[in-house]
């Protein structure tokens, strides 16, 4: 028990000192460079996975393909993969980002998929029947319907994301994995766990971010519980 | 008016929807599609705004043929109501009802202020705007179904079983206000429904489909009951087709008399010169004031003193059809209608024999009936 208090006391001091908030090894740095790669491969993915989830809900085309590619895709282990690309294309940042990027698209993917296909098909064909094109059927209805699972998506594929690009350190190149790769090889565990830390509450941080836009953007009539008035 | 010239639609697995239909829908009617399912009422109801499209023929809308129009354009001009109303749960129930005039590109503020309009024309309280469609009972969906489908005003409204989904009382209510909606605004509608006392009580046409998409006849509700074309229609009109055929026959057209028709002033002796077994006591304007049994009557004295049996329901010749005489005669304890006139004075009774030989209704459902059993 005391050993666990002393563990966070240490922790607490490695976070509060301030050499940890300087320099290229400090946490600000550390932290923008993991933000870059997660924000980039979650960019990539979104393009992907949302292009493809979209294209393929609206039209019933390729549903199949769609659940078959996610799965297989999701096998894959990410440390595998940045070890198989690294190998293939040399040490840079690409191998990190395409790791990462296939980890993030079949959660995206799948999840705007079914929002799309489970749209209730009687709403489909009111909103054909009104007259909407087809881009309008899915901007303005199948979309803004889809909104609720689409964010989900995004949000497990984001925080696995930022969770999973620890892997960059490495190849070398940097972000918060750097702490725990360095502390491991070094036995120094409050290195260790302080870096565990950040990238927990960065995943925190990236869950609450998605709960505001959730708020801010679903329609309310998609979240009211059914009463009679 | 919309115009099917020959139309069919096949499927690739070789059923047949609709198979080549000839029908002609008058401006400002409401023609209904009745049929079992699989008659292909509903597919013929959705290749008027080419949500379905024919496999061969033509179908014209104002004599344009509206393959010549694409189709959302088409549909932004005809209204749409379906059976679960569809409206899209992300939407205010005022978004739901401007989707058509904003997509016609009309400015957010006019969209509103004519969605609110129509919100009120379809009997919705206005607190209601800015709720979303899953607060709503079934009804109140449906009605705003029918305010979306008229949001930029169009002539012809397709509707597909529309009011089927809700209760009994409800749909009555619906159906109620519908045709008093159809009146104000004399669209040309379309109407499916499986419902054969939906469309009679609905329809100025009906069209009779039978399974296999052939239309079995195209007529007036009246010719429909009267004059059924084969046992298929008389079978899906049903056998108290005689009794509904009496909603259409004017009251006025029933044959009254007034034998038993005596004033309260009158002695208790008059009453029974006659051979009726009840007669009917009225006061000095000829309102009727119950009935007597004759054969209860005391040996003297006027018929003002005698204990009167209540009269039941009396049927206006203004405005009531001769089924509500039937009612009439069939609640009275004489067994006999009692006719009135607009001030409410009696102008005759008969019994259910002599409204049904008047009106030829029952005697030809009786005839029709027999001939199948």
């Amino acid at each position: 028990m005391n050993d666990f208090l002393n563990q966070i006391r240490l922790v607490g001091d490695w976070l509060t000192s301030s050499k940890q908030w300087h320099g290229d090894d400090g946490i600000p740095h550390r932290l923008l460079e993991h933000l870059t790669y997660s924000g980039l491969s979650l960019l990539f993915a979104a393009v992907i996975g949302l292009t493809l989830g979209l294209l393929v809900g609206h039209t019933g085309r390729g549903a199949f393909a769609v659940a078959s590619v996610a799965n297989l895709a999701r096998a894959v282990p990410t440390f595998g993969l940045v070890v198989l690309v690294v190998t293939l294309a040399g040490l840079s940042t690409t191998p990190v980002l395409v790791a990462l990027v296939a980890l993030a698209v079949p959660p995206i993917l799948i999840n705007t998929f079914e929002g799309v296909r489970g749209v209730d098909p009687a709403t489909r064909d009111a909103a054909r029947g009104v007259g909407m094109t087809e881009w309008e059927v899915l901007a303005r209805v199948e979309v803004p319907m889809a909104l609720p699972l689409i964010l989900l998506g995004l949000r497990v594929a984001a925080i696995q994301v930022v969770a999973t690009a620890t892997v960059a350190a490495y190849p070398g190149l940097g972000g918060l994995g750097r702490f725990i790769v360095d502390g491991l090889s070094r036995n120094d565990y409050e290195l260790v766990i302080g870096g565990s830390t950040v990238v927990v509450v960065l995943a925190l941080v990236v869950q609450v971010a998605f709960t505001a836009l959730r708020r801010a953007v679903v329609s309310p009539g998609l979240r009211v519980s059914p009463s009679k008035s | 008016m919309i115009r099917f010239d020959a139309v069919s639609k096949n499927y690739p697995n070789g059923t047949t929807a609709v198979d080549e239909l000839s029908l002609e829908l008058a401006e400002g009617g409401l023609t209904v599609l009745v049929g079992p399912s699989g008659c292909g009422k509903t597919t013929t109801l959705r290749m008027v705004n080419r949500m379905v499209e024919p496999t061969a023929g033509t179908v014209s809308l104002r004599g344009q043929d509206i393959r010549e129009v694409n189709a959302p354009e088409l549909r932004r001009g005809i209204g749409y109501v379906i059976q679960h109303a569809g409206l899209f749960p992300h939407r205010t129930i005022l978004d739901n009802i401007a989707t058509v005039p904003l997509l016609l590109g009309w400015s957010r503020k006019k969209a509103r202020a004519r969605a609110a309009e129509l919100l009120e024309l379809v009997g919705l309280p206005s607190e209601m705007a800015k709720r979303y469609p899953n607060q709503l009972s079934g009804g109140q969906q449906q009605r705003v179904g029918v305010a979306r489908a008229l949001g930029a005003d169009p002539p012809v409204l397709l509707m597909d079983e529309p009011f089927s989904a809700v209760d009994p009382i409800v749909r009555a209510e619906l159906q109620a206000e519908f045709i008093r909606l159809q009146k104000e605004l004399h669209k040309t509608i379309v109407f499916v429904t499986h419902d054969i006392d939906e469309a009679i009580k609905l329809g100025d046409k009906i069209a009779v489909f039978r399974t296999g998409g052939k239309l079995a006849q195209f007529d007036t509700p009246e010719r429909l009951l009267a004059d059924p074309a084969d046992d298929f229609v008389a079978d899906f009109v049903g056998h108290d087709r005689g009794i509904r055929r009496l909603s259409f026959v004017n009251a006025a057209d029933v044959p009254l008399r007034d034998g038993p028709v005596l004033a309260a002033t009158s002695p208790v002796a008059s009453a029974r010169t006659g051979d009726e077994p009840w007669v009917l006591v009225v006061d000095d304007g000829r309102r009727p004031l119950g009935w007597a049994a004759v054969a209860d009557l005391p040996e003297s004295g006027t018929l003002a003193d005698v204990p009167l049996a209540p009269l039941g329901h009396t049927f206006s010749l203004v405005g009531d059809s001769a089924r509500a005489a039937l009612d009439s005669a069939l609640l009275s304890p004489a067994r006999l209608a009692v006719g009135v006139d607009a001030h409410g004075a009696v102008v005759g009774v008969a019994d259910a024999h002599e409204l049904s030989a008047g009106t030829g209704g029952t005697a030809d459902a009786t005839r029709a009936d027999g001939g199948k059993r």
